[in-house]
């Protein structure tokens, strides 16, 4: 373990300079939401301590993970990717392949067990004794378990991993299962949404390679920085939404206006993400920008409730939510239900701070 | 001397694969390909409501997005009756344009050209520079490939939102009007990515690479990183190694009101035929699936738990006519007249295929500038789609690695059959009742496999040159 090099020694060794380092480590405290004090520790973490090593396995999933990953807008995101962190382990984009790669999974358990970060990417499906996704021979279950064995921490990458997504709808045919139902003995952080923000994902994996921790869970074990608010919360539409002016139909008047999406079916008022805040593809823009609602792809369950197009109806309670677990469990698309109600409260509301529950790791 | 070689999982490929060779001599006799991964998103569909399928299908894949989406929105609006406004057809034509550009830079950069810095290619001519250019991760050509990619995304995310699994494609258009602002800043973001991709590939504009007219032109291509492929491919010649059916179909990529921008057909022996879609079948006979083959509009998706022989893969083998066709942007642009493709697509090789789809990249920049071009902010980008009980319909589009097809029917307002048949679904089938083997099992057929040999090369080159996306073949 001595020989481990710092995440600093990475770095250079790919040519990047000082300057380019300190801005990484600056605009990663901002990220963090941090303050400029923190800049100066984490650049002193990274050039002290050994870089910790992560594994990133896939299950069943589409990789669109990994895609929003390597296009994070991140200062060197790329270099998180193409070296800094240096995934040890990942099949999407490492050299060796077949038996090589297999080989290289096993050393790099057997080098750093107990203290190699397990990134998991896609979920087991555990019907037909887990045929319905094989690798290296075996089926992915057997890959998870045995590398999640001695990982120090696991981290559930989008809804796949979190909660199941698309390929575990109705009728799940291959029994997809949450990483989370399948490893219980290990601390797992669950980073929800098909796929992910990319800042998000680089942010947490950066705050846990930085300060060698979890971040602070909420009650559901994602991350509060960057899902302790509703995508409604923050939506650059949401003055109309209180003046209650709304898209009736695509591309109409008010659609051109950029007006609420809230009558064509958008669920930000259900859904917990930093989507209206961070944005995607290097904030450039969301769904909602977009002119689509969101489908409230970081909540659990989001494929099997109803029509994506329907609207959200039972948002009276919301004014006086308790905690996103809530929210997420009764979070539906049933058609009806009046809009004056939820305009009212949502007056009510904003006078209101949401306070969600917490939990340390 | 004959020995079984099992191959996989493949790395930098999207989605897991495993191949089984059987090698004489040194050389395969024969090859299986498995994709061992099901997920059931036929399964899923049935009972859903119809605009489901524009969220629930390009969760096929986190690669190609777009393409599902797109082909979805054809597909309900074809049982709809209803079509997209023409600026809404040119947004949706920029936004799977990036992708399907995106997707080749990837291919070229990131999962082909890796393969030539191993060591077992030292002392070649080459070898110091395909290390210092494209070793897996760390190369000089990666960074600013990637870096060209996350700002083409761009486009994506202004146009659609977010990318991946962007919303914005409907039946009838798209649901974002950009505005005149946003139409500068795509094309400004098309010329910078230009810029790199020029630097980087070609070493020169794009135009004149797109204007190759043979075979000898394009081996003689003095520049970036095209020039260094020929090279390799010179010496390792890659013009006689994975030759495929050289059989090509293409829907014809690009819907727009003016007629879809690339021909649609079928490419045999240099003659082109019009295509059938209700030409394809496909065949259960090698996939663990249960039922006879059928067209997709009738086809079901019945998983066979058993996994009974003599299946082997959970890919169905898709047929036209009966017979393998290959797909993919040789395919397109063969199909398309270009005649530089044509003149692959004779050859139909590893070299064949790469060549295709640096042609492609060098077509699609001219392409995305006329379109981006043509945008008009001040016309309307999406139609109200019309409610249906019942109705059947399909939609083709040309996804980076080939055509993709989606077939849904709709009863009393739920989707009652919806059947995928995408392009690595036709690249990788297995074989069908005949026993005719698909285009990459018969392509590695005569592939050289060294005696100490346990990830064979060569078999790497002719794989990857397919570009194979095992999360939607399956899916």
């Amino acid at each position: 373990m001595s020989q481990i090099e710092t995440f600093y020694d990475v770095m250079r060794s790919q040519g990047i300079t000082r300057r380019s380092f300190m801005k990484y480590c600056s605009l990663t405290a901002a990220a963090l939401g941090l303050g400029p004090a923190f800049v100066p520790k984490i650049a002193h973490a990274m050039e002290t301590k050994p870089r910790t090593p992560v594994i990133w396995v896939h299950g069943l999933e589409c990789t669109c993970c990994s895609e929003s990953f390597i296009r994070s807008a991140h200062p060197l995101a790329k270099d998180v990717v193409l070296s800094m962190i240096s995934l040890d382990y990942d099949d999407t984009l490492m050299a060796a392949a077949g038996h090589q790669a297999e080989a290289a999974l096993q050393d790099t358990i057997d080098k750093y067990k107990g203290n190699y970060i397990l990134a998991v990417e896609g979920n087991p499906p555990l019907n037909e004794d887990g045929m319905y996704c094989i690798v290296g021979g075996k089926p992915f279950t057997d890959q998870l378990r045995h590398a999640a064995e001695h990982a120090k921490a696991i981290i559930s990458w989008g809804a796949c991993a979190s909660y199941g997504c698309v390929q575990a709808a109705a009728p799940n045919p291959t029994r997809a299962t949450p990483v989370h139902k399948v490893i219980t003995d290990k601390p797992i952080i669950k980073v929800p949404g098909c796929p992910p923000i990319a800042e998000v994902m680089t942010g947490v994996i950066t705050y846990m390679l930085t300060f060698d921790r979890m971040p602070e869970l909420d009650r559901q074990g994602r991350p509060a920085m960057f899902y302790s608010q509703r995508i409604h919360d923050k939506c650059y539409r949401r003055p109309h939404f209180d003046a209650g002016q709304f898209v009736e139909h695509w591309d109409d008047e008010n659609a051109r206006k950029g007006y609420c999406l809230y009558k064509m079916g958008c669920k930000g008022p259900t859904t917990y993400n930093a989507c209206s805040t961070v944005r995607w593809n290097e904030g450039v823009s969301f769904p909602i920008q977009s002119g689509h609602g969101c489908i409230g792809c970081s909540e659990d369950g989001f494929w099997d409730q109803g029509s994506f197009y329907n609207r959200v109806t039972d948002l009276t309670q919301f004014g006086i939510e308790a905690n996103a677990d809530k929210v997420g469990a009764t979070a539906a698309g049933v058609v009806g239900a009046g809009i004056a109600a939820h305009i009212a409260v949502s007056a009510l509301k904003s006078a209101q701070k949401k306070t969600q529950s917490k939990e340390e790791v | 001397m004959t020995r079984k070689l099992l191959v996989g999982p493949f790395n930098r490929v999207e989605g897991d694969l495993e191949i089984q060779l059987t090698v004489e001599d040194g050389r395969v006799s024969a090859a299986r390909a498995n994709s061992p991964l099901f997920r059931g998103f036929e399964m899923m569909l049935q009972g859903k409501p119809p605009s489901d399928a524009l969220t629930l299908t390009p969760r096929i894949c986190g690669i190609c997005s777009v393409s599902q989406s797109k082909a979805a929105a054809l597909a309900l609006g074809d049982a709809l009756g209803a079509w997209m406004l023409p600026q809404g057809a040119l947004a949706a034509a920029i936004l799977h344009g990036v992708e399907n550009l995106c997707d080749h830079l990837t291919h070229f950069a990131l999962f082909f050209m890796p393969d030539f810095a191993r060591p077992v290619y030292a002392g070649r001519g080459w070898h110091d520079r395909a290390v210092s250019r494209f070793t897996a991760t760390r190369g000089a050509a990666l960074r600013p490939i990637v870096e060209a990619r996350a700002q083409l995304f761009h486009i994506v995310g202004l146009l659609g939102g977010k990318w991946p699994h962007t919303l914005a494609i409907q039946p009838t258009g798209v649901t974002r009007a950009p505005d005149a602002r946003d139409r500068i800043r795509i094309q400004t973001t098309l010329r910078a990515a230009r810029r790199v991709i020029e630097r980087e590939l070609f070493g020169a504009a794009a135009e004149p690479f797109a204007a190759l007219q043979t075979v000898a032109a394009l081996e003689s291509w003095p520049g970036g990183d095209a020039a260094l492929f020929n090279e390799i491919s010179a010496d390792l010649r890659l013009d006689t190694l994975g030759v495929g059916p050289r059989r090509y179909l293409s829907c014809g990529a690009y819907p727009l009101d003016s007629g879809r921008v690339t021909a649609s057909g079928v490419w045999e022996n240099g003659a082109v035929s019009a295509f059938d879609p209700a030409a394809v079948q496909e065949d259960l006979s090698h996939a663990w699936m249960l039922g006879d083959a059928a067209h997709p509009a009738q086809g079901a998706t019945v998983p066979d738990e058993d996994m009974a022989g003599p299946a082997y893969s959970w890919c169905k083998a898709p047929r036209l006519a009966g017979r393998t066709v290959e797909v993919g942007a040789l395919a397109r642009q063969a199909v398309d007249g270009h005649p530089l493709a044509v003149a692959l697509a004779s050859e139909g090789s590893v070299r064949a295929r790469i060549g295709g789809r640096l042609l492609e990249v060098a077509r699609l920049l001219t392409w995305l500038d006329r379109w981006a071009a043509a945008l008009e902010p001040s016309a309307r980008f999406m139609g109200d789609a019309p409610a249906t009980a019942d109705g059947a319909g399909a939609g083709l589009v040309e996804a980076a690695r080939g055509t993709l097809g989606h077939w849904l029917r709709i009863e009393r307002g739920v989707i009652a059959s919806y059947q995928i048949v995408a392009p690595t679904t036709w690249n990788f089938s297995p074989r069908d009742a005949g026993g005719v083997p698909g285009p990459v099992e018969a392509a590695l057929v005569g592939c050289p496999v060294g005696d100490a040999e346990s990830t064979p090369v060569a078999v790497q080159h002719v794989v990857r040159s397919f570009d194979p996306c095992m999360v939607c073949t399956v899916h």
